[in-house]
């Protein structure tokens, strides 16, 4: 499941966990924890708009910036290689 | 006495089957060692008492938290003599994960499928027997919060305690990971361990950091080298353990849980064809954020724009009077009058319109489409070369670019995030609104959106080409390549949206009142000086900077001095700029209505070409204080703040010259 996960993400044009989770026939929820399994495991990268390494608690800006984080997706070295196999 | 200990994943309704079990025969404490929570109770059940062991909510025990650590450690040292897993039964899939780890121990366990009555809400259909039977456990419908299914859940556990059965799944990991199993089980056979061995070789393999330690602890040369032929294949083989317990799940949920057709799914889908498609998306793109900047003028200028206006100066003559009657000097009449209600009064006047398209914004935001928006944007910034990512800080540079020059935080390599800085300040940010409306006011009032449009896209333009330039000769190099996530589509909620639409109408008040009000107390003082001049004249402090500054912007169509010091202040704040040109218009002409003043002061052109000037010029000192944090350079601060200049004046010339030729002007 995992590996096909990673494939999805390499395959697809954009991300789309509810559509991967349609695809490979579990839940979003699976493919959410899977997701973060693959980047724990450094496979890929994800990341959103909001980790500016700053806690939004104590930023005077805040308020203006994005409230719904805009997620990328990244196939590390490590990742790319496993799909070479 | 007997132990049952609970197990689960956080929100799995854990903690309220516990106090349903335990009522108030609860005690607190911690695990020892640990800042981890410990809960314990009894149960008396047919003359029975059972104690009740709470362990901390997690989603698998690994060693990646104390909770973890904790809650595995007990359930294999502590030896519970059942555990029950409560598992959220909307959730089943996920939860099983958990479920699969305590098969992976062989420990005694009974399933609380807790919120089964959620589940069937949401058309989950689950098989509790085929699940049972799948599992090799029992299975037991609960609703911890209506105390339902607790004397069967406690009857089963209790039964499950004096039965001696076998509850060890039986996974198989693929044949290579089988066989480095056994290997280790051999090698471990003699090793003075706390955990079971099958277990341990399994967690060794997965890379379990803890048990490694562990074993690294043992001192034994067979383990040793033992440990050493593992650290090359530890890395795929975590993946493949990992990935055959999802197959366990999935061959168990294929079997006993029907999941309901969702109908959000296909439509998310069939939108998205259309609104990333290749051609249509950047098309479909342009022409909602032209509706939305229609629909401010619509709503923001038409409906309500006006009372504002008439609130200010009722306001106005109210202070007026007042000092009148109170005998105030003629100068704190002035200042008020003039510098704060002329200058800060008419930045309020677009607070209106300012709520409105904060409005829509959020709309666009909550309904998941920026992401879509930043998915097309990064197709065409691809195209260019260029990092797409960098879209996203350009999308929350609409809203201020402080954090969206903080946001490029999350890029990768230098040349991207020195590029994504660089170009950032050239998204018209919430403080420039402002002085577009004003001039739109003055001349455009009937084309107010498709002026706004044009300024928002040609802001886009210009850093897009900025950038592809960059990327040529100051930063070469290869952009990392990044995969948007687009997130189902959503019916905006109304609080979201009047939250956004809040956070950043109180920042421009807060900064109407703070920023603003300092810029406009200084200038108003330099207005006024030296003693004895006319006040708001050429001859004044301010009035000899404006004509030093003005000769600049002559060939751009508003070479006045009024115009040159409206610039300079907007250096401080941009939305200084607006309430700096009221302040010297209001206070040449007493009860000019700075409207009025500015359609004297410049032409149709000349306004056009100091809009495009205002977008593209030099960014704010918040803005170039945070390019000097990001980048940690004076050098590249003091060119941002120059080129942009540069670039801005340029623009506004070719604006205004190509307008005159073309007989515009």
């Amino acid at each position: 499941m995992l590996k096909e996960v990673l494939k999805e993400i390499k395959d697809s044009k954009y991300v789309s966990k509810t559509s991967i989770a349609k695809k490979l026939n579990t839940t979003e929820d699976v493919i959410e924890q899977i997701f973060s399994e693959l980047d724990r495991m450094g496979y890929i990268r994800e990341d959103n708009a909001k980790s500016c390494n700053m806690k939004c608690k104590g930023c005077s800006f805040a308020s203006l910036c994005n409230k719904v984080p805009i997620n990328t997706v990244m196939i590390t070295e490590k990742g790319e290689k496993l799909l070479n196999k | 006495m007997n132990t049952i200990a609970l197990v689960g994943n956080p929100n799995s309704g854990k903690t309220t089957l516990f106090n349903a079990l335990t009522g108030s025969n609860q005690r607190v404490g911690n695990w020892p060692g640990v800042t981890v929570e410990k809960k314990e109770g009894n149960i008396k059940y047919k003359g029975q008492i059972y104690t009740i062991i709470d362990l901390p909510g997690t989603y698998s025990l690994g060693s990646f938290s104390e909770d973890e650590i904790v809650a595995r450690d007990f359930i294999l040292k502590g030896n519970p003599d059942v555990v029950i897993n409560v598992i959220d039964a909307t959730n089943i899939e996920r939860n099983l994960y958990l479920t699969t780890q305590l098969l992976e121990m062989g420990a005694k366990i009974v399933i609380a499928l807790n919120m089964i009555d959620e589940a069937n809400a949401k058309k989950i259909e689950i098989d509790v027997n085929a699940l049972s039977k799948k599992i090799g456990a029992p299975v037991v419908p609960t609703i911890a919060s209506k105390k339902k299914g607790i004397e069967d859940l406690v009857s089963k556990a209790v039964e499950l305690i004096h039965k001696n059965a076998d509850f060890k799944a039986h996974i198989s990991y693929g044949e290579n990971i089988d066989r480095e199993i056994e290997n280790i089980k051999t090698v471990l056979k003699d090793a003075n361990l706390d955990y079971p061995a099958d277990w341990v070789a399994v967690k060794a393999l997965e890379g379990d950091q803890y048990i490694l330690k562990k074993l690294e602890e043992d001192h034994d040369l067979k383990v040793s080298n033992l440990l050493k032929n593992l650290k090359d294949k530890i890395g795929d083989f975590e993946l493949e353990i990992i990935d055959k317990r999802y197959e366990f799940i999935n061959n168990i949920t294929n079997e006993a849980v029907k999941f309901p057709e969702e109908y959000i799914e296909t439509v998310s889908d069939k939108i998205d064809k259309v609104i990333t498609h290749k051609i249509l998306g950047l098309p479909i793109f342009a022409l909602i954020m032209f509706i939305v900047f229609e629909l401010t003028f619509a709503i923001g200028q038409d409906f309500l724009g006006g009372y504002v206006g008439t609130a200010i100066e009722i306001l106005g003559s109210a202070v007026e009077n007042l000092l009148i009657s109170l005998n105030a000097p003629d100068w704190l009449i002035s200042f008020f009058i003039e510098g704060i209600i002329g200058g800060i009064g008419t930045v309020l006047e677009f607070v209106p319109l300012i709520v409105v398209l904060y409005m829509l914004m959020g709309i666009l935001e909550d309904s998941g489409y920026m992401a879509r928006a930043a998915y097309i944007m990064d197709n065409i910034m691809r195209a260019l070369g260029l990092q797409g990512k960098t879209f996203i800080s350009m999308i929350i540079g609409f809203g201020c670019n402080v954090p969206g020059v903080m946001s490029t935080r999350t890029l990768d390599n230098k040349k991207d995030r020195m590029i994504a800085i660089l170009i950032n300040p050239f998204m018209s940010c919430g403080a420039r609104i402002p002085i577009y409306l004003l001039f739109i006011s003055a001349f455009f009032p009937d084309h107010g959106g498709l002026v706004l449009f044009s300024l928002y896209f040609l802001g886009i333009v210009i850093a897009l080409l900025i950038a592809k330039i960059f990327s040529k000769t100051l930063f070469k190099g290869e952009s990392s390549y990044f995969i948007m996530e687009l997130p189902p589509y959503r019916f905006p909620t109304v609080e979201n949206v009047l939250r956004n639409m809040w956070d950043n109408v109180s920042e421009f008040l807060v900064r109407a009142g703070t920023t603003i009000f300092i810029v406009v107390a200084i200038l108003w003082v330099l207005a006024m000086l030296p003693v004895g001049v006319e006040p708001y004249s050429q001859s004044s402090i301010l009035g000899k900077i404006g004509t030093f500054i003005a000769p600049i912007f002559a060939p751009a169509g508003y070479g006045t001095w009024q115009a040159a010091v409206g610039l300079f202040s907007g250096i401080a704040a941009k939305e200084a700029v607006v309430a700096i040109l009221g302040m010297v218009y209001a206070g040449v002409e007493e009860g000019t209505a700075l409207v009025t003043a500015i359609q004297s002061a410049f032409t149709p052109l000349s306004a056009v070409s100091f809009m495009v000037m205002t977008l593209l010029y030099t960014p704010c000192a918040a803005t170039l204080s945070v390019i000097k944090k990001e980048t940690g350079s004076t050098k590249w601060t003091l060119f941002s703040a120059l080129y942009s200049f540069a670039i801005a004046w340029l623009m506004s010339v070719i604006v205004y010259q190509v307008g005159n030729a073309i007989g515009l002007g």
